[in-house]
């Protein structure tokens, strides 16, 4: 890798490794000659590979025509004068113009290729994302809010302040801040479309204003740096495959001074009475079941390792544990049924487990909500907080 | 559904929401008051949008682009109007800089080039041509990536009135 830090706006590299040539950040040159290190890159890099050239734009928030007609010159020209070479020119789908703009090279050379990146890199979002899952999302937002609200205030929530819900799903937890706590401004920032429509939906029918919902990825969001009070980031590390990238963004976008607060579980703690040993044999392996598909379910515990290795500094942590007793009881069951048909429905399925697996697999899931609707059961599901500081 | 105001002279009624009036030779003293501009004023107006982070970041790309027009333009003395207002899914900019004779014919000939049928294939050809973008282009380029209406009206003076539409909240991820 061979960084070169050209203007304060943008950045320019070469990785050798994987052929990739990427461009970052904000491109507005008055003349050709302030981009000189960088077409010089390119042209170097244009040089050395052979077979694909990988051109990076997926952090690249703004191009002026001049610029862009500069970086295409160079591509086009390569075309025509390496016809073995081809280009992939990669996209993100968060940015709004590049796939527009760079699109166009593929109709002018043929060896151009523009891919827009999406959602791959994270490999469980799939099972949760399904629209039966809205109302179990709903409810598990409503039970951990009973805790939650009182917690937050301990980890920098208070009014006034500028907010930032990343991963914010149907957006229940903004709008419930909102309500009680009165933050200035609240971003909430998701990856999947369906649940933003979802959320802006909702917003529109309860006439909830000062909520921004926006699209974008969690690992590289076009949000600036330094901007928010607090960053809240819930039961949403443990479904990515590399959560640091994840938290490098949090602390990028939180101000100095200022708090980032995630949630998580450690699902094989999910208890209940009666028929422990079943209940904690199913949760154990729900544990394996995500590590199965490189998700950390476990990872509650372990978030103030994450925090510290962050940079934060303050760290605080403390758990809770929703259970049956958290409002009706029937909605505690409902959640189980919920995770039961995800867990050991697509995802047992994808795996690849027997019907004999599953089958007691299921009886778990079954265990936990006999034990939370009995009259004299507990059923419990633990979460831990914690949050951390940004250094001034 | 919702009434649809009308203005006099007949359009839909927008409604304004910022204005940056700046002396046009202190806009043409530093390049970077294009990016400054677009961004603070992308940011103003888009927080009400659907998607305000994308919005901004589209509307900014469009706003410096004719703004790095303007910057390039040989200006009469006098002041640079920045207007933005709002009509459903369009915001519109209206750009008004005082200009000397030429200029004033070249904006009303790359207006009325923009809103040809060929718009499009010209665009293509000057990605792929040897010459920097000229000013032309890049008014294209907001008809044929941002789906911008552009039209010129009257102002007082030596000044032009540029009108640039842009239905961002439309266009396709």
């Amino acid at each position: 890798m061979s960084p070169y830090d050209l203007l304060p706006r943008f950045k320019a590299q070469y990785d050798a490794n994987n052929q990739e040539f990427s461009i970052s950040g904000v491109v507005r040159p008055q003349a050709i000659d302030e981009l000189g290190p960088s077409i010089a890159l390119l042209r170097d890099a244009i040089g050395r590979v052979r077979g694909v050239l990988y051109v990076n734009v997926r952090r690249l928030t703004q191009m002026n025509n001049a610029a862009f007609h500069a970086f295409s010159r160079i591509i086009i020209d390569a075309c025509r004068a390496r016809p073995d070479l081809k280009f992939v020119v990669i996209t993100s789908s968060v940015v709004g113009w590049t796939s527009r703009k760079f699109g166009r090279l593929s109709g002018i050379e043929p060896n151009i290729t523009v891919e827009e990146y999406d959602s791959e890199f994270y490999p469980g979002q799939g099972f949760l994302e399904g629209g039966g899952f809205v109302p179990i999302l709903r409810t598990q937002t409503k039970m951990t809010w009973r805790h939650e609200r009182a917690i937050l205030p301990r980890h920098g929530m208070r009014p006034g302040i500028v907010m930032a819900d990343i991963c914010c799903g149907i957006g229940d937890f903004a709008v419930l801040v909102q309500k009680e706590f009165q933050p200035s401004r609240i971003v909430a920032l998701d990856h999947s479309r369906s649940s933003l429509a979802y959320a802006r939906k909702v917003a529109a029918e309860f006439d909830i204003k000062g909520i921004e919902y926006t699209y974008g990825d969690a690992s590289e969001m076009l949000l600036e740096e330094n901007q928010f009070d607090l960053v809240t980031c819930r039961h949403s590390l443990q479904v990515f495959n590399r959560p640091e990238l994840i938290l490098r963004e949090l602390f990028r976008i939180c101000k100095p001074g200022g708090r980032v607060y995630i949630t998580n579980e450690k699902n094989s703690h999910c208890l209940g009475e009666p028929r422990a040993d079943s209940i904690q044999w199913t949760y154990n392996e729900v544990a394996k079941l995500w590590a199965h598909f490189q998700m950390d379910i476990e990872l509650g515990p372990k978030s103030r390792r994450y925090l510290t290795e962050a940079g934060l500094e303050d760290i605080r942590v403390e758990s809770f544990m929703v259970s049956n007793h958290d409002g009706d009881p029937q909605d505690f069951a409902d959640v189980i049924a919920a995770w039961e048909n995800v867990y050991a429905g697509e995802m047992a399925t994808k795996r690849g487990d027997t019907p004999a697996f599953i089958r007691r697999f299921r009886q778990g899931f079954q265990d936990h909500i006999f034990a939370a609707l009995h009259s004299k059961g507990y059923a419990g599901w633990p979460i831990w907080v914690a949050s951390g500081r940004k250094p001034l | 559904m919702e009434p649809v105001h009308h203005d006099l002279a007949g359009g839909p009624a927008f409604e304004p929401m910022i204005q940056i009036d700046m002396e046009i030779k202190a806009f043409v003293s530093v390049w970077r008051h294009c990016d400054y501009v677009s961004t603070y004023m992308a940011r103003m107006i888009s927080q009400n949008r659907s998607d305000s982070v994308r919005h901004s970041n589209l509307f900014s790309s469009a706003f410096n682009e004719l703004l790095e027009v303007a910057f390039r333009t040989r200006h009469a003395d006098g002041e640079l109007a920045c207007r933005v207002s709002r009509h459903g899914a369009t915001d519109r900019i209206e750009l008004i800089l005082p200009c000397v004779p030429e200029e004033r014919r070249f904006y009303e000939e790359a207006v009325s080039q923009v809103a040809g049928i060929e718009a499009r294939e010209r665009y293509l050809n000057s990605v792929s041509g040897d010459l920097a973008p000229s000013r032309e282009v890049v008014l294209l380029e907001l008809a044929v990536d941002y789906n911008a209406t552009l039209r010129l009206e009257e102002a007082d003076g030596d000044a032009i009135k540029l009108v640039v539409d842009l239905p961002l909240e439309g266009l396709r991820h």
